[in-house]
């Protein structure tokens, strides 16, 4: 077993420099002050994490963020009360994956059964960490069920690459014209090695080693940016329906893969510099045109290119960015993804 | 007997997970390994406690082990050897008197260990002194289960060394897998609901008959029938609340065959009065079975049932019953019977639905007066009940032996028609003004009917005869031209006109009836006050595109002459329209009776057997194409002979033409063709005698075996006229006669590809010799 995880981390050692996020188990990296302004704030005491900025809806993406922060802040108590809401009302669907959506103001509350393969992949990725933090075999059993499926039903192989479908339903070559359509955000490299270590049936390492070539692939325009949605039917171009731009979605990109070790300034310098045309903020970027159609403030936001600083340079974060205070769902969400990261991996940057 | 029981864990497993629960939280998805599933097992021996002697009603029994379940792994400090039963959410249950959970946990402690009897009195203890777990078991019972989980871990946080009850951890367990098989049955996740099912037998009990209700849909809709019905007929053997063995079969209702619900139905109890506790649901079933034969006439209604909704339609006073009644017997072409059912309900209320069925039944039985009548009050309560009204309206006009229609009723008729613009009414009301001698006032009417359906070939032969009546040439031209190649009628009506005399078509006299009867009844509302002007058009602009300056009055006698007309059209245009004697209910449009005259009322001008020598030439050529309107062309060929010895060149080619056409009806294609050279023709005359020439030779020639004759006239006919569908089957027949099979095969595709079967027939015909050959 040791054996096995050694040569994983040498043969991940090419891609990620650092393997260090395997070692977390339950040291807290979400300060408990920011946890409880956080859960105050966005966890109702039925263990829903609330998208405030989006008519207080429910997704399984913020339940898994919710764990998985939980699990950061190592709260038992408030994993068990997410995890006991994330069960019963998102984990329906007939495949052992969660619905995507849940709105207080319908009734039944879950009216569509598509799931959201980010969703699905930070609940399984919250209960391995769980499960094996806390010596929890139930997550670990459920952890595995959902990465089983995961595989089965989201990851594909097409032009010589794993692909990552953005859910069961929707975005396939036979469902859409300009199919498959994926989305990078949607790739949280931090969770492929360990969902390697509990599922053979996909490569999952692969899966991790060929969005991160992808990234590369799919930057565009004059700002050299990928988008949030993008066909891979042919050569990789935004995909239809969705406005082509750096936004919402890919701006946590970089994030997500300082998270999971990467350090290679080749990949990361250019994001950065992409995506924050002034240095400080953060822009939703017009891929054609490459001009910024929104400036980003939030310190949720402007943290992440600060971040790259510190990962490549060592330069210390801004104050505006060192202290938590809850904004909004989303941003609020990658400031402490972002936070937990600086406090368990680069301290010096404070 | 064999009883069978919902088992839906086998014995060890249910230990397994019994252990599993007792060893950590067990959430559905980690005990759904694939070794889990829904079994029926077959037990021999009846459940030792279906039958629940005291208060609670148990319904995991048969399931229970047999023996003594295995020490649990993570035993509770202080257990010894035996395992220990942990009542503390019963007795809580018991101290805050909810009767519902405490039955549910004792059913499920039951299940669990056999050998347990509750307390007998479960609040006699002592009520525990740890508030804080009553603080959870109160969040249990409010089913804030998240905030449940969240206090025991914050508890064990806080507190290192406390456990929380074992009973609590699996109930707190159970009752998530509840919700979210619950949701997930919402959502139709339905092998989500299996899934949870399979591995929660503890949730399978008559204290949550939801839960069961919910396991068996999901079954029913994944095509595993037999498990729903086990799971159906399980609650059915072993709960016992009325309400929901009632509604267990009410949920089956429409997930299951009707075998299988009378299978069920079969389970059900007698009642201390004497009744069956599922005679509702019978008289559902047999009340939905004539419902929906009601609206199928090719569904077949086991007699019992008939004979149970008609038992609850005479002992029920409500409109219900009988209306279905009404409507299967419509259906099934019984019009007295439906009408008796119809008046039954109608007589309890009297509603549209009624009405409008009581209507059709009398239409069906050639009474539209009544229909009319019955229908009127109600015409405007629905698409359904104005196409009623108006084929009442229809039917009456066209009703034959004609009667005469009260002026109020005619009054109250016409501004119906107008507002529903109904083409084939204001037709009718076209004929019944023409047959009064009201020309200006049918003309009117066969123009709004042709505004209102342009193409209506039945508007433009009234507006045509009309304009004949008034001496209107031009008009009648008009539509003779517009008419061209697509109505023989029509257009054989001016050529008629030249060798008839004019009023020959429906005239009162011609016929020698009274058309005093006639005056005695006609009533002009536009120069009449007494009359109001409502039997005019509404619609003020069809009301200038249609002055009618007169309006309708009804005789007896004329409308015999409307008949003539229609039987004309039949004959002329060798089209017939079936005679429906039960229209359709509600939705579709009713049709309108169409009355197929025999011609014995029509015949008159020419019933009586003459020897057409003693006619001038004139007259018998009259007489032949009045033979011929009455399908008797030997008759009229005859006829014809004489009326070729006219002096003038076109009575002559007229003759030649009629006789010709006279031996072609007859079938004597060598008579028809010597006819039809006895006199020129005009060019359009010529080719359409001999393209009916040509068809027939061929069609004889094929039936003498003449093959390739046959062949040889279908060619000559093919070049000056376009090979009709019948005629290319006779091609393809002769060809294969002459084993031209390729040539065959082609023509019967071509034909095939109308979507003629006769083609398709003789596809498959070919197919079949080609097979025998090879």
């Amino acid at each position: 077993m040791k054996l096995y995880s050694l040569a994983l981390a040498v043969l991940l050692a090419l891609v990620w420099s650092n393997t260090s996020m395997a070692q977390t188990s339950a040291k807290a990296h979400v300060k408990p002050d920011d946890w409880r302004a956080y859960k105050s704030r966005f966890i109702d005491t039925s263990g829903r994490v609330i998208d405030d900025a989006n008519g207080k809806i429910s997704h399984s993406e913020g339940q898994g963020y919710g764990l998985l922060l939980a699990y950061l802040a190592n709260s038992k108590a408030d994993f068990d009360l997410i995890w006991s809401f994330t069960r019963t009302e998102f984990l329906l669907r007939d495949d052992g994956l969660a619905v995507w959506k849940w709105d207080p103001n319908s009734k039944p509350h879950v009216t569509d059964s598509n799931n959201a393969s980010d969703g699905d992949i930070l609940i399984a990725y919250a209960l391995v960490l769980a499960g094996s933090g806390w010596d929890r075999k139930d997550f670990t059993a459920t952890a595995k069920t959902m990465v089983r499926a995961i595989g089965k039903t989201n990851v594909i192989e097409a032009q010589k690459q794993l692909l990552l479908l953005p859910g069961v339903t929707g975005f396939s070559a036979t469902e859409r014209e300009d199919g498959p359509v994926i989305n990078l955000s949607y790739w949280i490299f931090e969770a492929f090695p360990k969902f390697a270590a509990l599922d053979q049936a996909t490569d999952w390492n692969r899966l991790g080693k060929d969005g991160l070539s992808l990234i590369d692939v799919a930057r565009a325009g004059p700002r050299s940016l990928p988008a949030d949605w993008i066909s891979a039917r042919t050569v990789f171009k935004p995909a239809k329906g969705f406005p082509p731009e750096f936004g919402y979605n890919a701006l946590r990109i970089p994030l997500y893969m300082m998270r999971a070790g990467v350090t290679d300034r080749a990949q990361l310098e250019p994001l950065r510099h992409g995506m924050s045309p002034d240095g400080t903020n953060v822009a939703i970027v017009d891929i054609p045109s490459g001009t910024a159609t929104e400036t980003l403030t939030d310190p949720g936001y402007t943290i992440i290119p600060a971040l790259v600083d510190c990962v490549l340079d060592k330069k210390k974060l801004p104050e505006s960015v060192t202290s938590f205070r809850p904004t909004l769902y989303y941003p609020s969400t990658l400031h402490l993804l972002s936070l937990s990261f600086v406090y368990g991996q680069h301290p010096e940057c404070l | 007997m064999k009883k069978s029981t919902l088992l839906i864990l086998p014995t060890i497993a249910a230990f397994a997970g019994l252990v599993a629960v007792q060893l950590d939280y067990v959430p559905a998805l980690a005990t759904t390994n694939g070794s889990v599933r829904l079994a029926m097992l077959e037990s021999s021996d009846p459940p030792p406690d279906a039958q629940a002697d005291d208060s609670y009603i148990v319904a995991q029994s048969g399931r229970a082990p047999k023996t003594q379940a295995p020490k649990p792994a993570a035993p509770a400090p202080d257990a010894a050897t035996a395992p220990k039963v942990d009542e503390t959410a019963l007795r809580y249950f018991a101290r805050q008197g909810d009767k519902r959970r405490l039955e549910a946990e004792i059913a499920r402690l039951r299940a669990l260990y056999p050998g347990w009897t509750p307390p007998a009195d479960p609040t006699s203890v002592m009520p525990q002194a740890d508030t804080a777990l009553d603080a959870m078991w109160k969040l249990y019972a409010a089913g804030k289960l998240p905030e449940l989980r969240k206090a025991i871990q914050e508890r064990q946080t806080s507190e290192p060394g406390w456990k929380p009850p074992v009973d609590m951890l699996q109930l707190v367990e159970l009752a998530e897998s509840r919700e979210q098989l619950i949701n997930a049955s919402d959502l139709k996740q339905y092998d989500t609901v299996i899934r949870i099912g399979s591995s929660h037998n503890s949730l399978l009990t008559c204290s949550d008959v939801d839960v069961l209700w919910r396991v068996a849909e999901a079954f029913a809709k994944t095509d595993r029938v037999a498990r729903a019905k086990d799971a159906y007929g399980y609650v059915l053997d072993n709960c016992t609340k009325p309400e929901e063995r009632l509604a267990t079969v009410q949920k089956a209702l429409p997930l299951l065959s009707r075998a299988d619900l009378d299978a069920l139905l079969a389970r059900e109890k007698t009642n201390t009065d004497g009744s069956k506790e599922f005679d509702s649901i019978r008289n559902d079933l047999a009340r939905k079975a004539v419902a929906d034969a009601g609206a199928d006439p090719k569904l077949m209604v086991p007699p019992a049932d008939v004979s149970r909704v008609e038992k609850l339609a005479n002992d029920i006073v409500e409109p219900s019953d009988p209306l279905i009644l009404g409507w299967y017997y419509l259906r099934r072409n019984d019009p007295v019977s439906a009408e008796k059912w119809f008046r039954l309900s109608h007589d309890r209320e009297n509603a549209a639905s009624s009405s409008q069925g009581l209507a059709l039944a009398m239409i069906a039985q050639s009474r539209p007066a009544e229909a009319e009548a019955t229908i009127y009050e109600w015409r405007d309560s629905s698409d359904g009940a104005k196409a009623v009204y108006m084929a009442a309206v229809a039917n009456l006009l066209a009703q034959d032996p004609p009667v005469e229609i009260a002026p109020a009723i005619l009054q109250r008729m016409v501004p119906e028609v107008m507002k529903a613009k109904d083409a084939n009414a204001a037709q009718q009301l076209g004929w019944y003004a023409y047959l009064l001698n009201q020309f200006e006032t049918a003309s009117g009417w066969f123009s709004t009917a042709l505004l209102w359906k342009p193409d209506d070939e039945p508007s433009s032969y009234g507006l045509v005869l009309t304009h004949e009546q008034l001496g209107d040439t031009a008009g009648v031209a008009d539509i003779q031209r517009r008419w061209a190649g697509k109505s023989d009628r029509i257009a054989r009506l001016g050529e008629l006109r030249n060798t008839r005399q004019r009023g020959l078509v429906p005239s009162p006299e011609r016929f020698g009836t009274d058309t005093s009867t006639a005056n005695q009844t006609v009533t002009q509302p536009t120069t009449n006050p007494g009359a109001p002007a409502t039997a005019l058009p509404q619609d003020s602009s069809v009301v200038e595109a249609n002055p009618l300056s007169t309006t309708l009055a009804p005789t007896l006698a004329d409308r015999v002459a409307e008949t003539i007309a229609r039987t004309r059209a039949i004959q002329s245009q060798n089209q017939t329209e079936p005679v429906r004697s039960a229209p359709e209910p509600r939705r579709t449009r009713p049709p309108q009776q169409t009355m197929v005259n025999t011609g014995q009322r029509a015949s008159r001008g020419c019933t009586t057997t003459i020897d057409p020598q003693t006619l001038s030439p004139d007259g018998a050529l009259t007489r032949g194409w009045c033979l011929m309107d009455m399908n008797r062309p030997l008759e009229a060929a005859a006829a014809f002979e004489r009326g070729l010895l006219s002096r003038s060149e076109a009575a002559k080619s007229d003759a030649a033409y009629g006789q010709s056409l006279a031996y072609l009806r007859a079938g004597l294609a060598d008579k028809a063709a010597v006819a039809a050279s006895k006199a020129r023709q005009k060019q359009s005359r010529q080719i359409e005698l001999d393209t009916a020439l040509l068809a027939s030779r061929a069609t004889d020639s094929f039936t003498a075996g003449r093959y390739n004759e046959a062949l040889l006239a279908l060619d000559q006919r093919a070049r000056i006229a376009p090979e009709r569908n019948d005629l290319m089957v006779l091609r393809g027949y002769a060809y294969m006669n002459l084993n031209r099979l390729a040539d065959a095969q082609r023509v019967f595709k071509a034909v095939a590809a109308t979507g003629s079967k006769d083609g398709l027939r003789g596809m498959a015909t070919i197919r079949a010799i080609r097979n025998k050959e090879y």
